[in-house]
């Protein structure tokens, strides 16, 4: 065999295995375009005919259903969370980096225990809390929390963009007379900017799909996020899959265009991260 | 130099606003569930809270139902961990290459990992339909007849197992792939002169370099196992009967459906218990001394 069949034949099986691990994806989107009465009798992948009426439907408002509402919804919350999120961890993975003892070993990888701590065990709690200060059924509520799940991961991966700064430059800026908001804004900023653009891109994809919290803290219907929305839909006695299905594409789309382009840095950044441990 | 020591005052100082976050959202949340174990609570009647001692975890270790949950946690981490640390060393070892498409392959192959679960778990249900969906239509015609896969007690638990690792593979495949690359091709290349099968190639050279980072992701991996909630809440909520009933299912549906908050409470905090415990143990044993690269 030689080395070009080789290679055809990897990239071949890579090809195959993407395929295996994304199709769910394509089919919601294929049959996000099927008639109703084709969803009910016929799997096919492809649609026979092909309509944007599981779009409209899922536009219109009623009483009970308001899509445009519930997304805009989670688009101040991501955003916010995403601000939030930049802010502290950037100040707590610059503090990290640069203290080679603090950036490896105990502290980031707990950080990353923080990242799959079982959130269900605080859930109590966390709703007495915010109903005490009167954040119950409010969107803050949800931005705060969420920034605390995305920030430690987020520092997590900061860490390692930080600490390829060197600090020699950081010390000459200093005797030139540079202040630290000088420091922080025209060298350490402009020079990890993928990595604060990666960090922010994973808070907002983290908010825009939490369901947890967003089901216990928040109750009338006008303040749903889209995920805690659509999950309703669900709940109810007949299902319209239709329009679940659109929405279910509506809330996909975002997330991938946003973390399709920025993947390279992600992975990139990610790798440096799992290596400093 | 003359830096030094203002220096680390700083550097804990922009670490505070993190610590204090947590310590708002996971430290204290924590200890107020311990305390809660301990108490009869019931939310906004405004009845003071009344010590209990441990009656609540003496009703919730005498109910069957929660014995049975938490056994049932237990078989629900392990089965996936056993996809989620074989598949993804797979993975990484094909993405591990330098060819055109490659970078456009590993994008992909996150997307399970950072696409929301509702839209996962609308899909799975819709593949899934008996008779209407793809998938149940799929085995339908090679012949294992119709079948309800989230709706028959003996499938839905393996079929929930294989969506969740699904959605945890692309993170572990990436925590293995950074491991790989560490892996000098040096090596390999001299493994290949001293005639060595790709099979020895694995065993001495690529499975050392990833060993420990195997078991990290195995930690993380467990962890996140013990915590899937909305994939479970969002499909069979916990049925059919209670097959599917895990403890965060378990947990919430005592928080917030039952409203028996004590109870609750000192579910999660055993539950809480064994996550610190593993992870004392994971941090005491496994935690490599030094970096990975040193």
């Amino acid at each position: 065999m030689t080395k070009r069949t080789g290679n055809i034949i990897h990239q071949v099986s890579v090809f195959l295995l993407i395929l295996f691990l994304i199709w769910p994806f394509l089919y919601v989107l294929s049959s996000s375009f099927k008639t109703l009465a084709e969803l009910m009798t016929d799997p096919r992948f492809f649609p026979r005919e092909i309509t944007t009426r599981n779009y409209e439907t899922l536009m219109r408002i009623t009483p009970l259903r308001n899509f445009p509402q519930i997304v805009s919804n989670s688009l101040f919350v991501g955003v916010f969370t995403a601000l939030a999120t930049l802010v502290i961890s950037c100040f707590a993975a610059y503090g990290l980096s640069r203290n080679r003892k603090l950036a490896t070993g105990f502290i980031p990888r707990s950080l990353l225990f923080i990242y799959v701590f079982p959130t269900i065990i605080i859930v109590v709690p966390i709703y007495q809390m915010m109903v005490q200060i009167g954040l119950y059924n409010n969107l803050v509520s949800l931005i705060i929390i969420y920034t605390a799940l995305a920030a430690p991961f987020c520092t997590w991966l900061l860490i390692s963009f930080f600490m390829t700064v060197p600090i020699q430059l950081e010390e000459s800026a200093q005797i030139d007379g540079a202040g630290w908001v000088t420091i922080f804004t025209r060298i350490i900023i402009p020079l990890t900017a993928p990595g604060l653009l990666t960090v922010g891109m994973y808070a907002f994809i983290l908010s825009w799909g939490e369901y947890l919290f967003a089901l216990v803290l928040i109750e009338s219907s006008s303040r749903n996020t889209a995920p805690l929305g659509l999950a309703r839909y669900t709940t109810e006695q007949y299902i319209e899959w239709g329009p679940l299905l659109a929405g279910s594409v509506v809330i996909m789309i975002p997330v991938i265009l946003i973390f399709i382009p920025l993947a390279k840095l992600f992975i990139k950044g990610f790798i440096a991260g799992a290596l400093k441990g | 130099m003359v830096l030094k020591k203002p220096l680390l005052r700083r550097q804990m100082l922009l670490f505070m606003p993190l610590v204090i976050l947590v310590v708002v959202i996971f430290a204290y949340p924590l200890l107020r569930a311990v305390w809660l174990s301990f108490h009869e609570v019931s939310y906004g009647s405004g009845k003071p809270a009344e010590f209990l001692g441990f009656a609540n975890y003496r009703s919730i270790l005498s109910s069957d139902a929660f014995i049975a949950s938490a056994g049932r946690t237990m078989v629900w981490a392990f089965m996936n961990l056993v996809v989620q640390l074989s598949i993804p060393v797979g993975i990484a070892m094909l993405l591990n290459k330098n060819l055109k498409g490659m970078v456009a392959a590993r994008a992909l192959a996150l997307l399970p990992w950072i696409v929301p679960t509702v839209p996962v778990a609308v899909v799975t249900r819709l593949v899934l339909l008996p008779r209407l969906g793809i998938v149940s239509e799929f085995f339908n015609t090679i012949g294992f007849g119709s079948m309800h896969f989230l709706g028959n007690r003996a499938t839905a638990m393996p079929v929930l197992v294989l969506i969740n690792s699904w959605q945890f593979i692309p993170f572990g495949t990436l925590m293995i792939l950074s491991a790989l690359q560490t892996i000098p091709t040096s090596l390999y290349d001299a493994a290949k002169v001293d005639g060595c099968n790709r099979w020895k190639q694995f065993q001495y050279i690529t499975f050392p370099y990833i060993g420990i980072m195997i078991w990290f992701v195995g930690f993380l991996a467990f962890a996140w196992n013990f915590n899937t909630f909305d994939l479970i809440q969002l499909t069979t909520q916990g049925g059919p009967g209670r097959v599917t009933e895990t403890l965060p299912v378990m947990i919430y549906r005592h928080a917030f459906r039952t409203f028996r908050l004590g109870e609750a409470a000192a579910m999660a905090t055993l539950a809480g218990a064994v996550m610190i415990i593993l992870g004392i143990l994971y941090f005491w044993k496994m935690s490599p001394k030094d970096d990975f690269n040193q």
